[in-house]
């Protein structure tokens, strides 16, 4: 492949080396060429969080993300912070407390809730409120999202 | 949703950058976080050939008290707690901003320098057609004025209001070096939704100063939309000032999100230093203000409502301003 | 915010808990698959033309640049599959694709199929279309005479009338006249729409032994497999619809769409399979939302505050189809007939075409705006009378086993109960027109059919829900049904269900994929309906291989069969001397005579209502019922205003799944609260305004307020375990406690729909300008 169109970076900790014309967007990345479908399509604007993911440790909408600006960068989709068995402390409390109904939105809140988690372990409930504000959920009515990101921060 | 072809540049400098977006002229946008650009890129809005990401200049990058990289992100500034001490009028501003997802890549040039948003503008290619495309991108006409002259896209950033009450500069480069100039001159007061700053072709956003009297200042920030996130301001006034005991030492009051750039009401604030500030003389200022501004009906909420809760948030701001503790 | 724990006196072993849901686990880590994750070789890429023009004659379309463009593998344009479909058999009047006139902005005008979305598009932008402009109808009071060039010709003469409904019951005109009190309530509700987060999906193949297989993003695959059937004349059995894990749809998933026709048309046409997949404006476009309505509501009553009569006229924005439009014009009407009793009753309802995005069923349809103008006039007349809006609703609850003067029978309620629990939750006694000046509180109430007692198809006559059960060796219990999980948690129901009458885990219960070629007909996610009839099939089925295991377990166990109960993972019996045999071994004595065991159970409603024409609209086997108490703060500078905690009693009879009903109950307020602060389908003329995520203002966590949830349901006769629904009901009451928490507030009526912060303060306004003081201020 042409070195122009050649795309090396991290993903979910394992080196990836892809075809990637300039115009790609990284959501289209994962899902069409990379075949992660776990990051969600919700609006492709900007105004959803569906398609949240880690760059570098911190959330990004992979919707408004130029894939090439990912050089040498880690991406951490869904199925990055799953482990190889069972589930993570978020995705279970997740389940447990009845955060993902339609579930189309949850990867995007585990991902936010991942990170936040790492960054602030013991968020209180407005902290919570606040980080997750760029994600959308339409049938949860947040309540027990926020219940289950602070069931695993303890508080 | 797909975006259109373009060549992506990556240069490593910003004379570099400015020398590309030179040799392109006309033909480039320059890409910093992606959270405006992008989605009116998907939107078919006014598409370049060639992008200039600044992704990988390392002067744009990082903040002090005294400077604000054009490339800092809106999160990094949030994230720093000795920086939102100093300036809390800022920070009010930057935790407004969008959403945390935009935040994380959205920066403070990008703010500054945002697309002025207008409900005929912000829409898909399908959309405008079908009406008939406006003076912002693509058309001839204006649809929220009816005229074919002026457009009138609203002015729709957080930040602004909040450096220009602070006396910031901004430090700009081109094909033809560097200069420096106050934040109030950036915008332009003579232009319109498409000619909105005094920018130069080409030329690129490089840093905010601050100077050493915008420490330290009691200041806020008001913002008015419908939805807690997400949403652009629909008005958003800030407020920065001195006060020695009761007496105004200084006093300024911006306002943004209502007309088709951001401005600074000094004529009506520079008579208020000296004295204690009454509040008969408050609401007189926030009347003024109220008067002062001309929103159009391009927004969710009605011009005239916006218009009323420019008043209140002014006399808000200030109060709080006042009574809040000094950094 | 928790509820109540599970009373001590619940009997059932998983029925009545907290039960995470079934495929919670595939969901949290990305891995459930909805249809867009769906990958198929060679797949294509489906685009749709759409109309610029709100209402055109379509003269010509030239489609042979498209189809000459490399890459392009299939242009379809309306004249290829031109027979009429709709939800309703007795209303179709949608076309896969416009064939003589397109009626909206964003109408399907032509359809492609190509290798690339880059393709497609080019593909699109090809197509020359000949149009005429027609005459634009967005206002619908205009669309109630005759009109020049009518939406549909099936109009009501010559109107763009599609539905007109006029009953009267009992002598409403001599009720106002002997009444001591009335209110008039005129309301306007703005259009919403569902907004659920995954866009329109569906996926076709047509392979060489002649199927064709339809994934599809759809709350109901029965209908959709009876509207392929139909439309491209494939008999239902050539057909396999199956439904992939969907991304929420309350009601915008429920009718058959045109794109779900489109995608398995331009399969058959190519040979190769197609995907469509909606960008987020399309969506909007689709809608299928609530309709804008406009209702006027005359409520009498006598000195004591006995409800004399409703006198209530509805006009209703359709839109450019029918959709499930009838059933809406009458549940206009017939949703106000409870919590109360109303002796006598009118009702005129029209719901008019206009050239606009089609509105259809969405959440609570029908029973959410006429509800609000009701509760609000409640509260006038409570304000008149003197009499406190709680004494006023109990006075007039409908009783347990009555009839309404329509025929509706009303079975389990426990509205009384829900009244009670919150007026003493919220404190409402202390803080009733006693809070300070931009704070208030105020109640509504509501109520909803637990499923249409009439299915929509009648014919052939079958079962409203069939399920079907398998265990084999392994000692998994496979269920088939087509009951459709939408997220709500229906398969969690399901598999409860069965665990619960086996005694098994739920780990052994698969619920399957719904796929038409396995599952059994359930009609599929709407109405509510899912839990009380998908409920009572299931326990049918699990009560007939818990039959044929307890005979296996009494042969192992030496007893009679009488005598042997499903304990946890066994059969036992209380001896004397106490024995119990392991599932799995009863299991494989009870399979020596003929394999594997399977069972089949199913839930039938039976006949209900009156015989007037209509009778059957509204009538369902058990109803709902709800009070719910909001407390507002308003800043009343700026007229923004916060719902600081929602109190919601609510009545679903016994609750199965806890953790399902609380989040269906928060979700409902979340969505009920959107209407009435900041959601809106923005029309200027016929355009929409706001297709986007951005400009369609669903409210933030911040926004959303506490939520308290008692849940006082009694045993429901004939709901499975005493079930009915929790679905759509709990969202009806959030609106009207809101606004009559407004009013206590500040002073004001607010019956413009979203009251949205310039409206509030407008209110204000106008209040002070009229020096009208409110609680002292």
């Amino acid at each position: 492949m042409p070195s122009r169109d050649r795309l090396r970076f991290r993903l979910n900790g394992q080196p990836v080396d892809v075809f990637c014309p300039d115009p790609r967007i990284l959501l289209d990345l994962l899902r069409e060429d990379l075949r992660l479908t776990g990051t969600k399509r919700g609006c492709d604007l900007g105004t959803c969080g569906c398609c949240t993911v880690l760059l570098d440790g911190r959330p990004a909408l992979s919707c408004l993300t130029l894939a090439r600006l990912v050089e040498s960068r880690e991406v951490t989709t869904i199925e990055g912070v799953t482990p190889p068995q069972g589930l993570s402390p978020v995705q279970r409390a997740f389940v447990e407390h009845g955060a993902t109904q339609c579930g189309f939105c949850t990867p995007g809140f585990v991902v936010t809730a991942t990170a936040l988690l790492r960054a602030n372990p013991h968020p209180s409930r407005e902290e919570i409120e606040r980080a997750i504000a760029g994600n959308l959920c339409r049938c949860t009515g947040y309540t027990k999202i926020i219940e289950a990101i602070a069931a695993v921060g303890g508080r | 949703m797909h975006l259109d072809p373009f060549e992506l540049h990556r240069p490593r400098s910003v004379e570099e950058a400015v020398r590309l977006a030179s040799e392109l002229s006309g033909q480039c946008d320059y890409l910093a976080g992606g959270t405006d650009l992008l989605p009116n890129y998907k939107m078919h809005l006014n598409l370049r050939p060639h992008l200039i990401a600044l992704e990988d200049i390392p002067e744009l990058r990082g903040h002090s008290f005294e400077r604000l990289g054009a490339m800092e992100r809106l999160a990094d500034l949030e994230g720093d707690p000795a920086f939102r001490a100093a300036y809390p009028g800022i920070q009010d501003a930057v935790g407004e901003v969008a959403t945390p997802l935009v935040r994380a890549s959205g920066t403070v040039g990008g703010n500054l320098l945002v697309e002025t948003r207008c409900f005929f503008f912000n829409q898909s290619f399908f959309w405008r057609a079908s009406l008939g495309f406006c003076l912002k991108a693509d058309g001839d006409r204006c649809h929220v004025v009816p005229q074919k002259e002026r457009c009138y896209a609203t002015f729709s950033g957080d930040l602004a209001p909040s450096l220009l009450v602070l006396d910031a500069d901004v430090e700009v480069a081109g094909p033809s070096g560097r200069r420096r100039l106050p934040l109030s001159g950036l915008y332009d007061a003579a232009g319109d939704g498409i000619r909105r700053t005094r920018l130069a072709p080409g030329e690129l956003l490089v840093a905010v100063h601050l100077p050493p009297s915008a420490r330290g200042q009691r200041a806020g920030y008001k913002k008015l939309r419908v939805r807690p996130s997400f949403d652009f301001p629909e008005l958003g006034v800030a407020v920065a000032g001195r006060w020695d005991g009761t007496r105004v030492e200084s006093l300024r009051i911006a306002v943004g999100g209502v007309e088709t750039y951001p401005r600074r009401f000094d004529a009506l604030t520079d008579p208020l230093a000296g004295a204690p500030l009454s509040e008969e003389a408050l609401g007189r200022v926030a009347s003024e203000v109220m008067r002062g501004v001309r929103p159009v009906h391009n927004t969710f909420l009605l011009p005239d409502y916006r218009r009323r809760v420019v008043e209140v948030y002014v006399r808000r701001a200030v109060r709080e301003a006042r009574e809040g503790s000094a950094a | 915010m928790a509820s109540a724990p599970t009373p001590p006196t619940n009997p059932y072993r998983l029925l009545g808990g907290r039960i995470p849901y079934v495929e919670g686990p595939l969901k949290v880590t990305g891995r459930a698959e909805y249809t867009d994750d769906i990958q198929r070789p060679g797949l294509l890429v489906g685009r749709l033309l759409r109309s610029p023009w709100p209402h055109a004659r379509l003269r010509s379309i030239d489609v042979a640049a498209a189809r000459a463009l490399p890459g392009v593998y299939a242009v379809l344009t309306g004249d290829r599959y031109p027979i009429p479909f709709g939800v309703l058999p007795i209303t179709h009047d949608e076309t896969a694709i416009a064939v003589d006139a397109s009626r909206y902005i964003g109408d399907i005008i032509a359809a492609v199929a190509a290798r690339d979305e880059p393709t497609a598009e080019a593909a699109l932008a090809l197509i020359r279309v000949d149009a005429e402009p027609l005459a634009e109808h967005a206002d619908p009071r205009m669309g109630t005479s005759k009109v020049t060039d009518p939406i549909h010709a099936k109009g009501l003469a010559g109107t763009n009338i599609q539905k007109e409904v006029v009953q009267h019951f009992g002598d409403v005109d001599a009720a106002f006249a002997r009444a001591r009190f009335t209110a008039r309530v005129r309301g306007t509700f703005a259009g919403v729409t569902h907004a659920f987060t995954e866009p329109m999906a569906t996926i076709a193949e047509a392979t060489p032994d002649g199927r064709l297989t339809v994934w599809s993003a759809t709350q109901v695959p029965h209908y959709l497999h009876r509207t392929l059937s139909e439309v491209l004349g494939i008999p239902m059995h050539r057909i396999r619809v199956i439904k992939p894990e969907v991304g929420g749809g309350f009601g915008g998933k429920s009718d058959p769409l045109p794109h779900e026709i489109v995608c398995a048309a331009l399969a058959i046409e190519t040979g190769r399979p197609v995907k469509i997949l909606f960008d987020r404006e399309e969506v909007f476009y689709t809608n299928h939302g609530r309709h804008p309505t406009q209702n006027e509501v005359r409520v009498a009553a006598d000195a004591e505050g006995n409800l004399l009569a409703y006198d209530i006229e509805a006009l209703i924005d359709g839109g450019a189809w029918s959709s499930f439009g009838t059933v809406t014009t009458y549940y206009n009407g017939v949703l106000a007939m409870g919590p109360y009793r109303v002796p006598n009753f009118r009702y005129k309802g029209r719901r008019v075409y206009t050239t606009k995005p089609p509105s259809g069923a969405m959440r609570a349809h029908g029973g959410t705006n006429i509800r609000y103008s009701i509760e609000v006039a409640l509260d006038r007349i409570a304000e008149e009378s003197g009499i406190d809006p709680f004494d006023l609703r109990e006075r007039n609850a409908l009783a347990p086993n009555s009839t309404t003067v329509n025929r509706f029978e009303i079975t389990s309620t426990s509205f009384l109960e829900c009244l009670s629990a919150v007026r003493k939750a919220s404190d409402w006694d202390r803080k009733f027109r006693q809070l300070p000046y931009g704070r208030g509180i105020g109640l509504g109430c509501g109520f909803y059919i637990s499923g249409s007692n009439s299915p929509i198809h009648f014919t052939p006559k079958m079962p409203q829900s069939t399920v079907h059960l398998k265990v084999d060796m392994d000692g998994g219990i496979a269920v088939h049904s087509m009951q459709a999980d939408i997220g709500q948690g229906s398969n969690t129901l399901l598999a409860a269900i069965v665990a619960e009458v086996l005694g098994v885990d739920l780990e052994r219960v698969h619920v399957q994929r719904v796929d038409s070629d396995v599952s059994p007909v359930d009609l599929g996610s709407y109405s509510s309906r899912v839990t009380f009839m998908m409920g009572n099939a299931a326990r049918s089925a699990a009560e007939q291989l818990k039959g044929e295991l307890i005979t296996a377990a009494a042969g192992l166990l030496g007893t009679p069969p009488e005598e042997v109960m499903v304990g946890h993972e066994c059969f036992e019996t209380r001896g004397p001397p106490p024995a119990s045999v392991p599932f799995l071994e009863v299991l494989h004595r009870a399979m020596e005579a003929k394999g594997a065991l399977t069972a089949s159970g199913s839930y039938q409603t039976r006949p209900k209502g009156g015989t007037f024409k209509g009778a059957k609209a509204g009538t369902a086997p058990a109803y709902s019922f709800a009070a719910y108490v909001a407390e507002v703060s308003v800043d009343v500078e700026t007229g923004e205003y916060r719902v600081r905690k929602v109190w919601a009693g609510f009545d679903c009879g016994r609750p199965l799944n806890r953790l399902a009903v609380e989040g269906q109950i928060e979700g409902s307020i979340h969505m009920g609260l959107g209407q009435v602060m900041g959601e809106s389908m923005n029309y200027r003329g016929s355009r929409l305004f706001n297709p986007s995520l951005l400009e369609y203002k669903i409210p933030m966590p911040q926004q959303m307020p506490e939520v308290e949830i008692l849940l006082v349901g009694k045993d429901d006769p004939e709901g499975p375990f005493g079930a009915k629904e929790a679905g759509e009901g709990p969202l009806i009451a959030t609106l009207p406690a809101v606004g009559n928490a407004l009013y206590d507030a500040v002073g004001v009526r607010f019956t413009d729909l979203p009251i949205t912060p310039d409206k509030v303060l407008r209110g204000i306004d106008r209040r002070v300008a009229e020096r009208r003081a409110w609680k002292g201020a």
